[in-house]
Order: C-alpha cells, then structure tokens, then sequence
C-alpha cells in the first residue's frame, strides 16, 4: 500500500443516496406496501413487573384481527443481539413476554386490513396481570429477598440462575493495586452518575415481513445488521436460512439502538405467518421510547499519581442498570473496561463492573458502548487531578495517554491490538491553539452574570472489533466487486449505513483500487440472500472492516482484469496500471512505458464477455485482525448564565484522527453531530423513570427527552473541525473509524468546561441549569 | 364518515375520498404515495412530516385531510421540477446536510417556506425558523450552512410562490379555487 496521490478518496461528492434522500424517493422499512398487506399493533404492560394471568382474543378476532400471543410464539430463548460469541450471549427473552419485565414490553399483538381496525382489535383484547412489586431502581432490584426479574436465563446449552438480580458481574485485575496506590502522592476518588438518554433517531422501529408460497419469509426491517435478523429469525422461526430473506433498506438513524434485532421484528414475522399474508408493523413514538436506551450507569472511580504526574494505579467500579433483559450487559462491562484500560496506561489497575436488571426499558448500545460513561468519568477525574498537581492537563494527559506502540483494548480484554498511527499529540496541540488554550481563564476566576470557560477531554472508539484471535467478540465481513461492459463496478456488500456515509466510502475504496471514477462505482441493492456475512454495523467498523473487504475484492477482480489485459495488449499484467480517465468516464488500462499499448477497463469487460473468457468479479470476507483507535479531542467554550443556569455553547474545536479521511465533508458531518449529542448528553438529556409505576416521567414525549435543536447547536463561526494528518498501515488506504469517536469525549469537555468556568465540578449528567443553579447556590 | 375533498398536490389538482378524521400526513403517504413525507412522532415534535399548505410549512400529522380542502398541498415530491432539483436540494447536496435522510423532507420544506419568505436569512433567522424541525444526525451545522447557501445563489425554484408583502393578510384556507 503506498501513499499514492488519491483520485476518488478524501474527495466530497454528493452521496450516492443523495438524491433519492433529499426527492423523498428514498425507501425506508415504513415505505414498504405490498398487496394484500395487513397492519399490525402491538399491545404493551401498563406495569413495569406483572405476571400475566390469562389473554382473551376472542374480541379482538371477532372484529376480524388476528392475534399473537405467548401461546403462539416459539418458545425459543434469544439474544437480540448476536454480535457476541455463543459462550457470551445471555439469551432470556422470547417473541412476545412471558412476564412483564417493563412498561411497555410486549404482551400481545394483532394484525388486521387496516392500522385503525387493528387499533381497535387492541382495545378489545382483555389481559389480565398479577402485578408484582416493581423493582425500578438498582438498589431495589439488588436487595435481599427481591423478586426476581428473571428467575433463570440461558446461557450456551443451559438455563443459569440469576441471584439478587445480578445479570451479569466481571472483575479484572492487573498488577499489584495496593502497592501502585502506596506510591501515588496524589489520590483521587469520585464517584460519576451518567444518565440513560434515549436514541431519539428520527425512525421509530418499523417492519414489514410477507410469508413467500414455499413456506419461507421476506422481511424489510429496521436494522443495522441483516444477516443477523436472518440468522436469529431462523433459529427462532425454525426456518433455513435460505428461506429468510432480509432486505437492506434505509434507516432513518439508529446510533445503535438496532444492533439487537428490534423487538417488534419477529413480533411481525409471527403475525404475517399467523395472518398467511404481508403485515407492516410501524411502532409509535411513545412505543419507540419503551423500547431502547443508553446504559445508565454509576462509575466509582479512584486513581493515584506520583507528584510528577504518573499515574500509578486505579481502581473502578461500575454499576450499570440494564433494564428488563440482557441485550449485551457482559460486553458492555468488557468494553467499559478497555476503554479505560486504553485512555491512560495504568500500571496496576482493578476493575469491577456489575450488571442489574431492573423493570425499566431494556438498556443497550449507544454510540459509543459505554465509552461515553467511561471517558466522563476518567476525563472529569483527569483534569481534577491535573488541578490538584497544579500540571497543564494537556501535559499531564500527555504524559499519561496510551499513544503509538501501545496496547489499545479495541473490545474488551479478548479485543486488544498495538496502536500503529498516533494524532492524539497533534489533535491537542491543534485544538489547543484553535481555542486558545493557554489564554483560558483560571478556574472559578470569572465573575458576574454570565461566565465564560473553556474544557478539554480528548478519547478515542475502537475501528473495529478485530484482534488476531476470535475472542468474545464476532467481527466478519464480506464483498462482492464486479465489473460490468461500460467499465462501470457493482459492489455488492451487506454492510448497512445508518447514514454516515459508510457506503459512499466503500464505493471510493473500491474506485481507488480499480482505478476508475467514483462516479462509476455502483452500492447494489441488497438483501441477506445475494450476500456474503457482514456481522453489523458497528464498533465504528463500518470504513475500517467493510472497506477493507471491499478494498480486497476488488484487489482480486482487478487482478483478473489484468490478466484478461495481458491477453489483449501483449503486456505483463505487472507492467500495467488502470487510471481513471474523466474525458471517458471510466478507467483505462495502460502500460506506461508503452504508451499506444491501452484498452479502457469497459472494452475490456465487453471482450470478456463476447469471446466468453470469464467474468470479472471477486468476493472476498475477511475479518480484521487489529483494532486501530480513532482518537478525538474536543475543546469546548461555555457561557454559563449564572441567574438562569442555562449554558450556551459559544465555541468549539473537535479534531478527529481517522486516519485517512474518506469523506471529508460527511466526517465533518460525524464530528458535527457528535457534538450535538455529546452536548445533549452533557447538558440537556434524560430519560426519567417514576420509582413507583416505572413509567417514563415522560410519558411517551419525545420533547420532554430534551433532543437539542437547531436553536442549541453552536454558531458556525465558534465551530471547528479539524483532521490529524495520520496513516493507519492497516486501514483501507490508510483509514480508520470515526463514527463512535465523534462523541465520546464530548460530556467530559463541558464538565471540564463548567469547572472552568464557574470553579465547580459536576459529577452527575445531565448539567442540568437547575443542578448549575443548585450548585452556585450551595458554593455561595 | 367520508367526505370529498380536492386537493392541488404538487401542482396537481386531486379529488379525494376521505374519512373525516384522516390525518394528512396518512392520505399523502398511504393513498396519494407520496411516502417522502415521515412520520417521526405523531404529535408534533419533530417536524419530519411538515408539507406546505399554500405556502406555509405545516406539521401534516396533526393536520386533518378535510382541513385543507380546496388548498395547494406542496410535499417533498414536489420540490424538484422535470427532474431539476430546487437549489436549496442542490444546497443540502452540496453541504453534505443529508445523513440518514429521515428529517431531510421535513427540514427541505421548512426551509423553503423561509426562503420564499426571507431570501436572505440571517443565520438567527434560520435557526429560530427551524428549531421545530429535529434532525439527529448532523448537529444542524451543515442544515443551516445548506440553507444560507441556498439564499446566496442566484435564481429561485420556478415554483415557488412569490413572497407575500410584510403585513399582507393569509390567503384564506378550505375556499375551493379553480386549478
């Protein structure tokens, strides 16, 4: 791989759903009709912990509806999310519930010719519920004695026991903490609360499934990974594989919410092949809302460090509220783990994470997996003591961070690579002279009404879940390259694009490796049946993993056109080098030292194909073999109004290394948006459950989540974006991630940002005005 | 109970058979195809099913389809004309304003509506125009540069209706004209 001028990377174009997206032509899973399709409707718990005693359908069939119950669904345990290896997925769910685990979890549902029938046909189905005692806070859910959420699970071949409400509990210990904090002339111990915000992408879960005549089912879902609701609708369904057929459709954001296969995915299948006929199922918002969140979690962290600022030993604790099921609580622990094993290196360190089931909404990845949690935690804790040691907490991060040649735990402990390209020196040094670092205010220094202050945090998220061994973690993926008669490329790749941009990216890869014009780079429409695996998308994998597949198929397709070309023009296939050519629109094969030696990359094809010699094309997998970190430093100005506790964002510099930048003005985009949601993470968000009936404080409000708006995004002229001038080795063309990264740090920068200006740490998101408030007063 | 109604959908006279409590948003997707037009909250608060209704952005989830009997109805669709994007779709295009793509209908005829109305917007008069209009993925940035880029060139959509005077009353909803 050489660092060749590039002629279809790290150039902007319109997208190639561009124009689809911005005519409205674009289809989503909700666009879907089909002919004789029904609508489905989905009845949901009113209790957070409830038995249910018996189900009545009769009235909803009487109005024509056809109903779906515990009785009728398979009584196969799952994991949403098959993303872990089988000896790590903690499968304790069903189609529709056995029990009520949550508000809003689904008991039952109906499908009927029309969304208002099947509406009614839900009023008139009758449940009855023996309530329990809902356990909605950890502390509850833990004591003794406590009901419990789930009396077993089943975990590889057998059914477990879960004590005290415990999903799942993970210690790692390295090194001798005891005497690294007997070193350490400096020891900090905080304890960090994060908050259980919502996705809030635009889409709600949506789905349609049509039963085909050989018994098998075709399904357009929201999803971030169709091989997985393939493969997991099989298992369930009993069905081979060869007989789900799942289609990539757009999805209208997700920032992770569809890792796990909706819940109302399979609810559909069950009805379209109760109903023998198509059903769409399109949740509402207020649905949308019991259904997925962040991990709220509780972090203690303690950390010691010599007087010339090294770090010693640290020592964390995690807590994290899971809600009613374990979609992923046993990675989530692991990669909370690595992520701060990967900030800073810690000579000796002890981590122990603990999961627990409580009768909320079932809790899983949000951009980031728990790094978010991390980053605020070790970032807030980091620049205190920094403070503390009267250091420049550039200098003493610096000093501290895990950068080029060390260990970075892409995953998790079974995930770890050695880190080969480095900006996090450059992206804090270019952050601090954008924001004018050195002439920030002393901390608390700022008087009156309205008080400036600048914060620092700066992270990372893994490209990838690759590491050289399989460990707890699938990471897999596969393309398909072919090169049609005009010198036009069809990939065909499974990967989805949650709107990134990831596909576009892929195209360029591909256009890079072939030699011809982006523009001439076709992303096919796709479904699980034209595809190799891609296991999701996720782990900011997206450039890194499904580039990389597409960047190897296409290697092999070109080598076969060579050969072809040797035939053709007499030359060796060493000899020759494709090169785009903008005048025809398509790549030209050519011998340099041979000048009148030259076919374009479509008469070629053609030639194939009339003398049958072959076809061009190649399908490759490959699974990453390391984990590159995508680091990102944010650097944020606040305005705290010290009589309203609002806080206006009034500038901002976010530098991203993701190694060599695809698309530039989309990755902007991902720095961008990840602003808004580390801003809305940090200042604004919250979903709040009642303690008592466990519903949403809400009430199934969009608004009251506090989803920032145009109002509250920052002034062009106070935001920045900026690249590391970085080269991963082992990224497509030098690339890495970006995606997760974008936001990681983010919360950790306002905190620090706050202290700054107003000379008071938060520990608690969301930094609400009333919290800022609270605090001005009681530091008065 | 149904009712009769006709409608100008982009461009297009219609005549429709409606229930009286059909909401807009549902007679636009489901009976007149026109799925560009979201669905993202019901209710209200995100603003991904807004249409224009002769002119004005309008939230077609909390609209009833009989309300705008005898009204020009503009969605998504009608946007680009013979296949010619609206300068504010080249705009979003350009500034790379499109991610998922979910709110981008929704944010297109807000701003159009804006843009009709103030040619040359401030970047306050964008945001307090589209803070109804949720969006995310993008942090917003590059909606909003998309929008004053779109006020910066030269030559409006064909279609668009000409700006009302400052102070000129409403047009007058629900009196049939003639197409």
């Amino acid at each position: 791989m050489s660092r060749r001028p590039m002629n279809a990377i790290g150039r902007s174009a319109w997208r190639r759903d561009g124009v689809a997206k911005v005519t409205g032509a674009e289809t989503y899973a909700s666009d879907v009709v089909l002919p004789r399709m029904w609508h489905a409707r989905v009845l949901r718990s009113p209790y957070a912990h409830a038995r249910i005693e018996s189900i009545d359908t009769s009235g909803a069939e009487a109005l024509g509806a056809v109903c779906l119950t515990f009785a009728d669904v398979p009584k196969v345990k799952y994991n949403e999310r098959i993303v872990s290896t089988p000896p790590y997925l903690y499968r304790d769910r069903y189609v529709l519930a056995d029990k009520a685990r949550h508000v809003g979890e689904a008991i039952a549902a109906v499908a009927a010719p029309t969304e208002a029938l099947a509406e009614r046909a839900l009023r008139a189905l009758k449940v009855e519920y023996e309530v329990l005692e809902p356990l909605v806070e950890p502390a509850r859910a833990m004591r003794p004695g406590a009901e419990p959420i789930h009396a077993t699970v089943r975990l590889a071949d057998a059914e477990v026991p879960i004590e005290g409400n415990i999903a799942v509990a993970r210690t790692i210990e390295l090194g001798d903490v005891g005497a690294g904090f007997a070193e350490a002339a400096v020891v900090l111990e905080r304890e960090y609360v994060t908050s259980r915000i919502y996705h809030a992408q635009m889409e709600t879960k949506s789905v349609v499934c049509r039963p085909e005549p050989d018994g098998g089912i075709t399904v357009w879902p929201t999803t971030q990974s169709i091989h997985n609701t393939r493969q997991l609708l099989g298992e369930i369904y009993g069905l081979p594989l060869h007989k789900v057929n799942v289609k990539r459709v757009a999805i209208g954001g997700t920032f992770g919410s569809s890792i796990q296969m909706n819940s109302v995915i399979p609810i559909c299948v069950g009805l379209a092949l109760k109903a023998r006929r198509p059903v769409k199922l399109v949740t509402t918002r207020e649905e949308d809302l019991y259904d997925h969140v962040r991990y709220q979690t509780t972090i203690g962290l303690r950390l010691g460090v010599t007087r010339d600022g090294r770090l010693t030993a640290g020592h964390m604790r995690v807590l994290a509220d899971i809600g009613g099921h374990n979609i992923q609580a046993y990675p989530l622990l692991s990669v909370m783990a690595g992520w701060w094993a990967s900030l800073y290196r810690l000579p000796a360190m002890k981590y122990e994470g603990r999961a627990v089931y409580t009768n909320k909404t079932p809790s899983c990845a949000m951009q980031g997996f728990g790094n978010p949690q991390v980053s605020f935690a070790v970032e807030s804790l980091m620049d205190e003591l920094a403070e503390a040691l009267a250091m420049d907490p550039i200098e003493f991060k610096l000093r501290n961070y895990v950068g080029l040649g060390g260990t970075f735990w892409g995953q998790g402990p079974s995930v770890q690579s050695i880190i080969r390209s480095d900006g996090a020196p450059e992206l804090l040094r270019v952050g601090a002279e954008k924001i004018g670092w050195s002439a920030r205010p002393a901390a608390g220094s700022a008087t009156g009404r309205y008080r400036r202050g600048v914060g620092m945090a700066r992270g990372f998220h893994t490209s990838s879940a690759g590491a050289p061994k399989p460990g707890e973690v699938i990471d897999y993926t596969g393309a398909l390259v072919k090169i049609n008669e005009d010198g036009s490329v069809d990939v065909v790749h499974a990967m989805m694009d949650h709107g990134g941009g990831t596909l576009d990216a892929i195209a360029k890869i591909v256009a890079e490796e072939l030699g011809v014009p982006a523009d001439r780079v076709g992303i096919s429409p796709v479904d699980t049946r034209t595809t190799v695996y891609d296991v999701v998308t996720h782990a900011t994998r997206g450039v890194y993993a499904g580039g990389a597949a597409a960047q190897r198929a296409a290697r092999r397709a070109k080598a076969i056109l060579l050969d072809y070309a040797t035939r053709v023009l007499g030359i060796e296939a060493d000899a020759l080098v494709i090169e785009p050519d903008a005048a025809l629109g398509q790549g030209v094969i050519h011998c340099p030292a041979v000048p009148d030696k030259r076919i374009t990359v479509g008469a070629l094809a053609k030639l194939c194909q009339t003398n049958s010699w072959g076809s061009i094309a190649a399908v490759e997998s490959l699974r990453p073999v390391h984990c590159p970190p995508a680091f990102v430093t944010y650097f944020v100005e606040v305005e705290v109004d010290t009589e309203t506790g609002a806080v206006t964002t009034t500038r901002a510099a976010i530098g991203s290394d993701c190694g060599t930048v695809v698309n530039p003005d989309l990755a902007r985009g991902q720095l961008e948006g990840g602003l808004s949601k580390g801003a809305g993470y940090a200042l604004y968000e919250d979903a709040r459950w009642d303690a008592e009936s466990g519903e949403l404080l809400s009430r199934g409000f969009w608004i009251d989540s506090k989803v920032p708006a145009m109002s509250e995004s920052p002034p062009l002229a106070g935001l920045e974006t900026f690249f590391a001038t970085t080269w991963e080795p082992t990224g497509p063309f030098g690339a890495k991630g970006i995606g997760e990264a974008a936001t990681n740090p983010c919360a950790a920068a306002y905190a620090n940002a706050l202290a700054n200006a107003l000379g008071i740490r938060f520990r608690e998101l969301p930094i609400t005005p009333e919290k800022i408030l609270a605090a001005l007063q009681a530091a008065r | 109970m149904r009712r009769m109604i006709r409608i100008r959908v982009n461009g297009e006279w219609r005549e429709l058979s409606v229930a009286g409590n059909a909401l807009l948003l549902n007679v636009l997707r489901e009976d007149e195809g026109l799925t560009g037009t979201k669905y993202g909250c019901g209710i209200g608060e995100c603003g991904a099913c807004t249409v224009r209704i002769d002119g004005e952005p309008v939230l077609s989830c909390l609209t009833l389809a009989v309300a705008v009997d005898g009204c020009e109805v503009q969605t998504v669709e009608g946007l680009a004309v013979d296949g010619r994007l609206d300068p504010l779709q080249e705009a979003m295009l350009d500034t790379a304003a499109v991610q998922c793509g979910f709110c981008t209908p929704g944010m297109l005829m807000t701003a159009r509506a804006l843009l009709d109305e103030t040619p040359a917007p401030s970047e306050q008069d964008v945001r307090d125009h589209m803070k109804g209009n949720l969006c995310r993925c993008t942090g917003y940035a590059s909606i909003v540069r998309a929008v004053l880029e779109a006020a910066n060139r030269d030559g409006g959509p064909e279609m668009a209706p000409k700006p009302p005077a400052l102070g000129a009353p409403r047009r007058s909803r629900g009196a049939p004209r003639t197409p």
